[in-house]
């Protein structure tokens, strides 16, 4: 491809370091060691992304993933008794059939991830040309850009262009997201509840509410647990 | 001759040996990494002197006062100390995350020094577009360090520190993110040498355009960084020592390391964005005049004094105010800092839709320029405190009108109103979890 120099020594440890994390996530044994395995490979993507030149992807990946969604699966995590898992003594791989199974989905996503990039690759290349010789160079576009306090790397529009489309061109779909997340959020809660909460809510003791509802037509059957 | 003129010298000498797009690269950031983490551990440790000494005259004692003039030589002693003294492991703990916890939070706190501007030119590693976002990012992980910490000491007080830890830094992440974007839509760019430029080409401090902003920031700040008033995951009363309960030795050391250096990081992202940073009325005389280094060194002190004076807030209330409740801290965070970060942001967005429908309505001139930042004449300048003073108060009046006795609010009699059960009074409720 186009890394060479410190970019391509860069790329291969991240690139690398995020398949090895990915592949531990899902041998450890511990349910808190796979999350932070989980980490690591994010945060490995987050730099590939860097790599990339898209810088504000990257920090939104940290500060959403790891910061945000990391954070909480942590937190369920400790809440939630994964003990027996993790004192078993089970063989992971013991099934023949779905390691074989498993290891062919996988070849097929290797095989189109590979087709893909390559054509979206060749793609780009048709649409943006660039001599032979400033291969692994910062293209004339970045170069054009002002230089940084330090010289060394360049400031780029990248957020300015994220956030002027996203508020621009795509804020209903923006603002519908957000609702569809609100609406999870209460229905999440509301699902959440048992019987116990609602009737200490309520002030009644659970009895009561079980009847009240198991004579209401119109509600929902809710388990009294 | 080396504070006046560009240092050429060891740029010569090291072409010797290396490329200069290695010297570019590697050779100068790893000089800056080195001198900043260098510096930052030892303000860090006098951050734990001031704060020792600050607690005693607030107390009217000396403070330390034993190991060399003053007491001065008392954070290397403890530091000695701290070094030497056993470094235990529990026999239950997860040995490889109480072994990383520790690192992870220094690690956190330390890398968002990578793209604070201490200065102009030489004084900042690294300028990227994303800075901000950057140091939101980065000390967000920090978080991991004290949950980790907690989980992996497998000990109740400390497991009880790190669920409490993790749920106020997740809470008071939010209203720090959304305090900033009112800065922001001034400065026009997430780099932190921008926001400086911005506010220098502008000369003025965006603290006096965003006053409820800077509040706001100054407050979460404190809350992230878990200091008192806000160190519930700490508290020493209720929990011994809370996430760290079992460390000791030099791994205890790194947590209040890390602590120190979160705080420093909060209180420079402050100062760069609420209080010009490096920025000062003169300092572009002195790069005119051509003394370029002295130009930079002068910055560099310009933006010590600045963060020194918020850390000097953080001392002075960690000894004034006593510590909040838990749901006192949660009510904080929900019900005040992040509505009153979302009305500071729709008042500036509404306050910058009237600056610029001013200009050139009927001859007035308010806007000078937008190439860095929003610049505005005097009397864009005037109309934008206007705001923003008037912002402080309407914010606060629409909060304490719609947080008006929120704390008696009854969910019984609200689902009786509303008719969404319509229930006989039946015998009191058994306790929830009985």
């Amino acid at each position: 491809m186009t890394l060479s120099g410190y970019e391509a020594v860069f790329f291969w440890i991240f690139g690398l370091a995020a398949i090895f994390a990915g592949l531990l996530t899902v041998m450890a044994r511990n349910a808190v060691h796979s999350a932070l395995f989980l980490i690591s490979s994010l945060v490995s993507v987050a730099a590939l992304f860097v790599l990339a030149r898209a810088e504000f992807i990257a920090g939104v990946q940290i500060l959403v993933y790891v910061g945000g969604v990391m954070v909480l699966f942590l937190f369920v995590i400790m809440l939630v008794n994964v003990g027996a898992q993790e004192r078993g003594r089970e063989e992971i791989f013991n099934n023949q059939r779905q390691v074989a199974a498993s290891l062919i989905f996988c070849l097929l996503l290797v095989g189109g991830v590979l087709y893909a990039v390559n054509r979206g690759y060749s793609g780009l290349q048709a649409l943006n040309p660039r001599p032979e010789g400033t291969v692994g160079q910062q293209s004339i576009r970045d170069q054009s850009h002002p230089p940084s306090a330090t010289g060394s790397s360049r400031i780029t529009e990248d957020a300015e262009n994220v956030g002027a489309s996203l508020y621009r061109y795509a804020s209903l779909p923006f603002e519908i997201a957000s609702v569809l997340l609100l609406v999870a959020i209460i229905g999440s809660v509301m699902l959440a509840r048992t019987l116990r909460q609602e009737a200490s809510a309520d002030d009644v003791a659970p009895e009561v509410l079980q009847d009240e509802i198991a004579t209401d037509p119109t509600l929902p059957q809710i388990s009294a647990d | 001759m080396l504070l006046l003129g560009p240092i050429n010298v060891l740029n010569d000498l090291l072409l010797n040996v290396f490329s200069q797009e290695t010297i570019n690269f590697f050779i100068w950031p790893l000089i800056q990494i080195g001198l900043v983490v260098t510096l930052v551990a030892l303000w860090v440790a006098y951050a734990t002197y001031l704060e020792r000494k600050i607690s005693a005259f607030m107390q009217a004692r000396l403070g330390p006062m034993r190991v060399g003039p003053w007491g001065l030589l008392q954070p290397i002693a403890d530091g000695l100390k701290l070094l030497t003294k056993e470094d235990f492991i529990p026999e239950k703990a997860d040995r490889w995350i109480f072994f990383f916890a520790p690192y992870i939070a220094v690690a956190s706190a330390f890398i968002v020094f990578a793209v604070i501007p201490f200065g102009p030119d030489w004084a900042v590693i690294a300028d990227v577009n994303i800075g901000l976002l950057l140091v939101l990012a980065v000390s967000s992980i920090g978080v991991l360090a004290l949950i980790l910490a907690g989980w992996s000491s497998n000990s109740k007080y400390a497991l009880l520190g790190g669920l409490r830890s993790s749920a106020q830094m997740v809470s008071y992440e939010v209203a720090m993110g959304l305090s900033l974007i009112g800065a922001l839509m001034f400065a026009r760019t997430l780099s932190l040498s921008g926001i400086v430029a911005a506010q220098g080409s502008d000369s003025i401090w965006f603290l006096v355009y965003q006053p409820a902003g800077f509040l706001l920031f100054l407050i979460s700040g404190i809350a992230e960084n878990n200091r008192a008033p806000f160190d519930l995951p700490e508290a020493e009363s209720e929990l011994v020592a809370g996430f760290h309960t079992e460390y000791s030795g030099m791994r205890w050391s790194l947590f209040f390391m890390a602590e120190y250096a979160a705080m420093v990081v909060v209180a420079s992202v402050a100062t760069t964005v609420y209080l010009g940073g490096w920025y000062f009325p003169f300092v572009y005389r002195l790069e005119a005049a051509g003394y370029h280094n002295l130009y930079v060194l002068v910055s560099l002190l310009v933006f010590l004094v600045k963060t020194s004076i918020i850390l000097y807030i953080y001392f002075w209330l960690r000894w004034t105010l006593p510590r909040f409740r838990y749901d006192q801290l949660m009510d904080i965070g929900w019900k005040w800092l992040i509505p009153s970060a979302l009305i500071n942001i729709v008042l500036s967005g509404f306050a910058i839709f009237v600056v610029q429908a001013l200009d050139g309505w009927r001859g007035m001139r308010t806007i000078e320029s937008l190439e860095r930042g929003l610049n505005l004449t005097a009397t864009g300048k005037g109309i934008m405190i206007g705001f923003g003073v008037a912002g402080l108060f309407l914010t606060a009046i629409l909060l304490a009108r719609i947080n008006w006795r929120s704390r008696d609010f009854n969910l019984k009699t609200q689902r009786r109103n509303i008719k969404l059960v319509n229930l006989p009074q039946g015998k009191p409720a058994v306790q929830p979890g009985s």
